[in-house]
Formats: structure tokens, sequence, C-alpha cells
């Protein structure tokens, strides 16, 4: 026997239910669908028969043959949410629960009747929520889009703070990268003065030096990239495993990549403009140290 | 008397720097004829304006007053990118210290002024390993210079000094960084150099290459104190 904690019952709406349930065998019954995490941690698979009751201590209660096994879609909003899912058929949840008129929440489509312009605005979710709540007694009506915004305030706020270390890593990046050139132009001195004195013009110098700046900096930010890749890779598989869920916890997108590349060439070419700059703007001779 | 016009004529050359706050003239209304083929030592205490004066025959710095005309070209008068354009196409450069690119073989180090200069690669590829050879690195072209001993090293950058064909090769303490077996090898080099035709001016402290030299000019507080041709110009035997 297998006890479960807690469920969810999702149909036309979703309520949260407590029970017991136990495996037994069974052919004919009505199906049920579990998930898979529930599948997984109780050792059900398709096929085996359960018996439902409101209570764990309740004498008896209604068979019913596991279905289906459902797979989470990859809900940020849901993942540290330890519970399982069960879907029952509504009457036979109801005839469970005995309370069949109770509800938690549900969610009704709108959709343009044929005919309709698509900008009769007057008849979308906005106004149709506004005239349900405006009859409503008990309950309340919301547009998906303020519920999908209402839920997403945690991760907008997380998004804040990504784009904060972002920028703070970015600049700390140049100016590491401008330090790390002036440094590394300053090592050769010498070398490029004596360069200028055998005739290399300033503008050879620069387009060296800024050349040599760029392609650290393209190289910096493809190991970046490879690195971000590599670790994003490890603690999508690390969290994924943890929270059973196909979500993936860190993403290292094409978009990404561009991006960090574009901005590592231009901090690449604006620290090596700035370092050959200083380069060439001392006399030779001083270069040489003469 | 040599009737050859002078790759280098001086006349009246003054250079001053301001040394706290007071002009202070290092090299001091010098005349000074060099012709083709010459090989000229500047000798002379430290202070007396050697420097100066190889700077200036260099293009690498300007005279105060006074004319200076190389290969008949009047240095004074170039601002820096024609200064800069000749001193790649017209002046070849060997220094105390070898200032090769670390990170260049031999032959890369000798095609940068070729580079620099236009010469298309496979020209310049030919030119590089050929003045290698001439200096004895013909089979080090690939090492790097720190693969290179001090005097291989002073090769390449005598190499160098070569590519572009210059007028005129100006060379300030060359076997100064070099011991005294390697330095004379720099000697002889620098020889041969000018037996194949090469006009060579260097400044140096080393007797052994003053003495070698066909020319030897004193210099003292900035004005030539004496200038004695010991060994007259001979034919070339080659190019280079």
């Amino acid at each position: 026997m297998r006890t479960l904690l807690r469920w969810w019952c999702t149909l036309t709406g979703a309520v949260i239910l407590t029970a017991p349930v136990l495996r037994v065998q069974g052919q004919g019954m009505r199906t049920l669908a579990i998930d898979e995490r529930l599948a997984t941690a109780s050792g059900l698979s398709l096929g085996d028969s359960v018996r439902l009751a409101p209570m764990a201590s309740a004498p008896s209660g209604q068979w019913a043959r596991i279905g289906a096994i459902t797979r989470r879609s990859a809900d940020p909003s849901e993942i540290a949410r330890s519970e399982y899912r069960v879907r029952l058929h509504l009457d036979q949840l109801q005839s469970l629960t005995g309370v069949g008129d109770r509800i938690g929440r549900f969610a009704v489509r709108t959709q343009l009747s044929a005919g309709a312009s698509p900008d009769a605005t007057a008849v979308g979710p906005d106004s149709v929520s506004a005239a349900i709540n405006a009859m409503a007694f008990g309950f309340r009506a919301y547009p998906a889009a303020e519920v999908a915004i209402e839920t997403s305030a945690t991760f907008r706020v997380v998004n804040r703070f990504h784009r904060a270390i972002g920028i703070i890593t970015i600049v700390a990046s140049a100016i590491f990268l401008l330090c790390i050139t002036l440094l590394k132009v300053d090592e050769r001195r010498r070398e490029v003065g004596a360069l200028r004195l055998l005739g290399l013009s300033r503008a050879t110098v620069v387009r060296s030096v800024m050349l040599e700046a760029s392609l650290i900096a393209l190289l910096g930010s493809a190991l970046g990239a490879g690195f971000g890749a590599a670790a994003s890779a490890i603690v999508n598989w690390y969290y994924q495993g943890v929270y059973a869920t196909p979500l993936k916890f860190a993403l290292v997108t094409p978009e990404i990549v561009a991006i960090a590349v574009t901005l590592s060439l231009l901090l690449g070419i604006v620290s090596g403009y700035l370092a050959a700059q200083r380069l060439v703007r001392t006399a030779p001779l001083e270069l040489v140290g003469r | 008397m040599n009737m050859t016009p002078p790759v280098l004529s001086a006349r009246d050359l003054r250079r001053a720097y301001l040394v706290a706050g007071a002009p202070v003239e290092a090299v001091r209304g010098l005349t000074l004829d060099v012709h083709p083929g010459e090989w000229v030592a500047v000798v002379g205490p430290s202070g007396c304006g050697k420097s100066t004066l190889l700077n200036l025959l260099g293009a690498i710095d300007r005279p105060t007053s006074g004319q200076l005309l190389i290969r008949g070209r009047d240095v004074a008068a170039m601002d820096d990118k024609e200064a800069t354009r000749f001193r790649l196409t017209g002046i070849g450069f060997v220094f105390q210290r070898f200032y090769l690119m670390p990170t260049l073989s031999a032959a890369e180090n000798v095609e940068l002024p070729m580079a620099e200069a236009k010469m298309p690669r496979v020209e310049r590829e030919a030119r590089a390993k050929e003045l290698l050879t001439y200096v004895g690195l013909g089979a080090r072209t690939d090492h790097r210079p720190f693969q290179l001993s001090g005097g291989e090293q002073q090769r390449v950058a005598v190499a160098r000094a070569l590519a572009n064909r210059p007028a005129l090769l100006l060379a300030d303490e060359p076997t100064g960084e070099l011991d005294a077996r390697t330095g004379e090898e720099m000697i002889a080099l620098f020889d041969r150099l000018n037996r194949d035709g090469t006009t060579i001016v260097t400044v140096t402290h080393d007797e052994e290459l003053a003495q070698a030299a066909r020319r030897v000019i004193h210099m003292r507080d900035g004005v030539i104190v004496d200038d004695q041709v010991r060994r007259p110009l001979e034919s070339p035997t080659g190019a280079t």
C-alpha cells in the first residue's frame, strides 16, 4: 500500500484534496490520470488500479484504473511545489468529495463570434471579467493576462536582479579588460618604440594593438560562452533531477552568445584603441627609454 | 677627396634642450658630410652629443637650427608622418638592445619593415631569407628571438635594418650588449656590409668597433674635435 499525502484534481476546475491511494488489481473501471512524479514516487504504472477515498481512514472508496500518466508543463511558478496531481472525471470527483458544487477556480475561454470585427474590444476578456464581477457574489473574475502578470511578479524581480548583475559584470569586465590591455601594451613600450623608430606608423601600431585586443576579447567571449553553456548544462541536469521537471533553469541562447561576443568585441576594440592611443602619443625615444 | 654627392650632409646643426628652464645645446654647430660607402664611427665621452647626433641623422629628432640633408631631402622640414616614412625606407637602425618582436620568428621580424612598406609577401619573404642568409642565419629563419643567442638576435636586427635597402645604416652601440667574441663577429659583419657598399654611421664606446671603421669622428661638448679617415673607400664587392 502506498499513501499519498496530497494531489491536485483538474477538470474544468481544480480542487485540492487529501486522500490515500491504495494499489489494487482491477479491470473495466473508470480511469484517472496521474502525473509522472507520482508514478515515479509510488511505483504506479499504466493499467494499475487504485482505490480512492476522501480520508485515509475511510473504510471504503471508489476504484479507478490509471489510464494516463501525464508530464507537467515547464512552469516556473510550480517548480517548488511538492504535491502530486491526479486528474479525475468530474462526476467521480464530485461523488468522492461529496461536495458536488464546490469549485475553487475555473477558466473561461472567450472568443470572437463569427463575423465580429477584431476591433470589437468591447467583448474582450476585460469586459467579460468586468461584467462577471458586476454580478458576482463571493468570487471574482480576472483576465488571463492579469493572472499571468500577478503570478510572474517574482520572476520579474529575479529578472531585474539578473540584469543588474549582468550590468555590473559588464562594467567590471570593461574596466578589467582595459587595465589588462594597458598593462600588456605597457610591457611592450620598448618594442613598440623601436618599431616606431624603424618607421612603423602610428596607424600601424594602433591597428595591431586593436587587432590583438579584439582577438583576445573574441577568444575570451568564446571561452565564456563555452563555460556558460557547460555550467548551464550542469545546472539544468542537477535541478531537473531534483524537481523532476523538463524546465530549463539556465539558458545560453544564440542571442545571448551574440550579445556577449558583440559586447566583448566592442570592449576589446575600445580598450585596444585607448591603450594604443596612450602608446602612440608618447615619443618613440621616450618609449625606448632614451 | 670624394667627389660623389654625400648621402648625408649636415650644416651648422644645432640641438638645444631645456634643462631646468635653461637651454642646453647637446649639438653645437656641427657640420658633416658622409659619402656613399663610408663607415663612420662617432666616438666620445658620455654626454658629448653622440646619441643626439644619431637621433638627428636618423630623423628621430629635429635640429633646433641648421640644415640636414639625407639623400638630398631636408629632414628638418619633414613632419612626423613624412619622417616616419623616411625612416622606414631611407634609414636602417640597429640598436644596442635588439628590440625584436618576441612573438615573431627571425624571418617575420625582418619582414616587418617590408610589410609596412607594402612590399608583396613573396618578395619580402625572399628578401628576408636572403638577408638572414647574408648575416649567417639562413638555417634559423623560423626561430623566435628567445631561441637565439644575443649575437644572433643582433644579426637579425641588422638584417631587419637592411630590409628596405636604406641609403644609410645607423647603429647605436651595436656591440654594447654582446660579449667580446660575439662583438668581434658583429664588427666583422659590419665590415662585410660596408665592403659590400652599405653606408654606415655607428655611435660607439667600443674601441675595436671604432678601429674597424673607415672614418672616426671624435666629439666633445657637442662639437666635432677630430675627424680622421683611417681607410680609403674601395669599390664595393656586392650589395645588400
